[in-house]
C-alpha cells in the first residue's frame, strides 16, 4: 500500500499552508472508518467531516451482477486524484481530504470508493465532498468491467456523471 | 504454527468447528489456462465441438465448490450461501483468468471450496477443447484472498493482472527499453486493449506522418485496422499520464496511452 501525500504549496499564497491531502489504491478491502482518525488526530480546530463511501450494487447494467473488477492506470490514478484534491483544497477552506480506491475483483456489497473531507464548517465540507466525487468518476483512469449471471461486460459512462461534474464549471 | 489437520499422534485428523463462532467467510481464488491463440478464438467465438464453453464451465466449478468435500479428505461438507466463478478471455496472453469467490456464515473457511471451483472450472475448459489443442497448460491457481475466521484477513499481495493495466510502478512512467530510433511506447488500457487485442505497441517516430496524436492514430490505423477504434471519438488519451488531444505533440520516448472513457468511484 502506497500513500500519497501531496507536499506542494499552493502558489501565490502569502502564508505556506501544507495540503493535507492523501490518496490510496489497493486491492485490498479498506475500514468503513477509513481515514477519519488520521485525518483527525491531534487537531481540534476541525469543525466538520464528510465522508462519502461507494459500494458495489447487485444491479447496474444487468439484474444479476455478481462481482466486477477494477482496472486502473498507475501512477496517472495516483495523480489525477492528488490534482483532484488540491482543486478542492484551492475552491474551499479544507483542512484535510482522505482518498481510497480499491483495484482488482471485488463483490456486490463491497466498498469500492471512500472520500473523506474535513473543514472548519459543514457547508464547505459536504460541496467538496461532492466536487471530489463527481471529478473522481470522470477524470479518474479507472474502469470497470461487471460480471454477471448473464457474461461480463465493459461498464459505460453514464451521461449523469457528466453532468454532475459539469455542475462545477 | 501447527498443521491443524494432524493430531498429537501425526495422523490426520478432522478439525472439531463445533465451538468456533460462526462468522462470514469469504475466499477468492484464481487460476488460468494457457492455450493456442486459436483456440482461444474458437472459444470466443462459440465454434468449439462442444458448444457453450465458458457458461460449461462456470456450471462446472459452481458444483465442484459445493461438492469440496467429497473430494478432499478432511474438509467439512459445508452450506455455502454465494459461489460465483467468472472468466475473463485475455487475448494478449493467450488463456482464460479465472476467478472463484465462494461465501458462508459459518465456522470454517471457504478458501478449499474456492480452490476447488477454480481448478475444475479450468479442467472442463480443458475438457471443452482439448479436441482442438492439446498443449493446454493449467497454471497459477493460487488464493487471493480469505475474510472472516480467526486467523484473521489474508491478501496476497503480488496480485498481478488485470488488477492493473500497464506495467508502471506507481508515480512512475515506465522507462521500458530505449529504442535506437526515435520512437514513442504506446498502450492500450481496460476494454480498448481487449478491442485492439494487445496492450502494447512501439511507433517509429519517423512513421508519423505529423508529429502529434493525429499522427500517431493513422500510424497505427494504417499498420493494422484493429487500431481504426482510436479514431471513435470516445477514445481518451494521455501523454506521460497527461490527458491529451489529437494536437498535442509527442516526442522520442513519450508514453502515450489510449483508453475508454473511465468508469471508476
Amino acid at each position: 500500500m502506497t500513500k500519497w501525500p501531496s507536499s506542494r504549496r499552493l502558489r501565490g499564497a502569502k502564508v505556506e499552508i501544507k495540503l493535507d491531502i492523501k490518496v490510496v489504491i489497493q486491492a485490498a478491502p479498506f475500514a468503513m472508518a477509513y481515514g477519519y482518525d488520521d485525518a483527525l488526530a491531534g487537531r481540534s480546530d476541525i469543525g466538520a467531516v464528510v465522508s462519502f463511501t461507494g459500494l458495489v450494487r447487485d444491479f447496474n447494467e444487468t439484474p444479476d451482477v455478481t462481482g466486477l473488477t477494477l482496472e486502473h492506470y498507475p501512477g496517472m490514478t495516483e495523480s489525477t486524484l492528488i490534482d483532484i484534491g488540491e482543486q478542492a483544497w484551492q475552491r474551499w477552506s479544507l483542512q484535510a481530504v482522505r482518498i481510497i480506491h480499491r483495484v482488482g475483483y471485488l463483490a456486490p456489497g463491497d466498498p469500492i470508493v471512500r472520500v473523506l473531507v474535513a473543514s472548519a464548517h459543514r457547508r464547505e465540507a459536504f460541496e467538496a465532498c461532492d466536487f471530489i466525487m463527481d471529478f473522481l468518476k470522470t477524470r479518474a483512469p479507472f474502469w470497470k468491467k461487471e460480471h454477471s449471471t448473464q457474461g461480463e461486460y465493459w461498464v459505460k459512462e453514464r451521461h449523469s456523471d457528466q453532468k454532475d461534474a459539469a455542475r462545477w464549471n | 504454527m501447527h498443521l491443524t489437520h494432524l493430531n498429537a499422534l501425526g495422523e490426520a485428523n478432522m478439525v472439531d468447528v463445533g465451538d468456533k463462532q460462526e462468522t462470514r467467510r469469504e475466499a477468492v481464488a484464481s487460476g488460468r489456462i494457457v492455450m493456442q491463440p486459436e483456440t482461444l478464438k474458437l472459444l470466443t467465438s462459440g465454434e468449439l465441438p462442444k458448444g457453450d464453453v465458458l457458461a460449461t464451465a462456470r456450471i462446472a466449478g459452481i458444483q465442484a465448490a459445493k461438492r469440496t468435500h467429497e473430494l478432499i479428505p478432511l474438509c467439512h461438507s459445508l452450506a455455502l450461501s454465494k459461489v460465483s466463478v467468472e472468466f475473463e478471455v485475455n487475448l494478449a496472453d493467450s488463456c482464460v483468468n479465472v476467478t472463484a469467490l465462494c461465501r458462508l456464515n459459518g465456522r470454517t473457511g471457504v478458501e478449499m471450496e474456492a480452490l476447488t471451483a477454480v481448478s475444475v472450472a479450468c479442467l472442463t475448459l480443458y475438457d471443452m477443447c482439448k479436441a482442438v489443442d492439446k498443449n493446454m497448460c493449467i497454471e497459477a491457481i493460487q488464493l487471493d484472498s480469505k475474510q472472516g475466521g480467526q486467523r484473521g484477513d489474508y491478501q496476497r499481495t503480488n496480485v498481478q493482472t488485470p488488477i492493473v493495466t500497464g506495467d508502471g510502478v506507481s508515480g512512475e512512467v515506465s522507462v521500458g527499453e530505449r529504442f535506437s530510433p526515435p520512437c514513442v511506447r504506446v498502450k492500450f488500457l481496460a476494454e480498448l486493449r481487449e478491442r485492439v487485442g494487445e496492450s502494447e505497441a512501439v511507433v517509429e517516430l519517423d512513421d508519423l506522418t505529423s508529429r502529434d496524436i493525429s499522427g500517431l492514430k493513422s500510424a497505427l490505423v494504417q499498420r493494422d485496422v484493429r487500431f481504426s477504434v482510436l479514431t471513435d471519438q470516445r477514445t481518451l488519451c494521455a501523454i506521460n499520464q497527461v490527458m491529451a488531444n489529437d494536437d498535442a505533440l509527442v516526442t522520442d520516448d513519450d508514453e502515450v496511452a489510449f483508453f475508454p472513457p473511465v468508469t471508476g468511484g
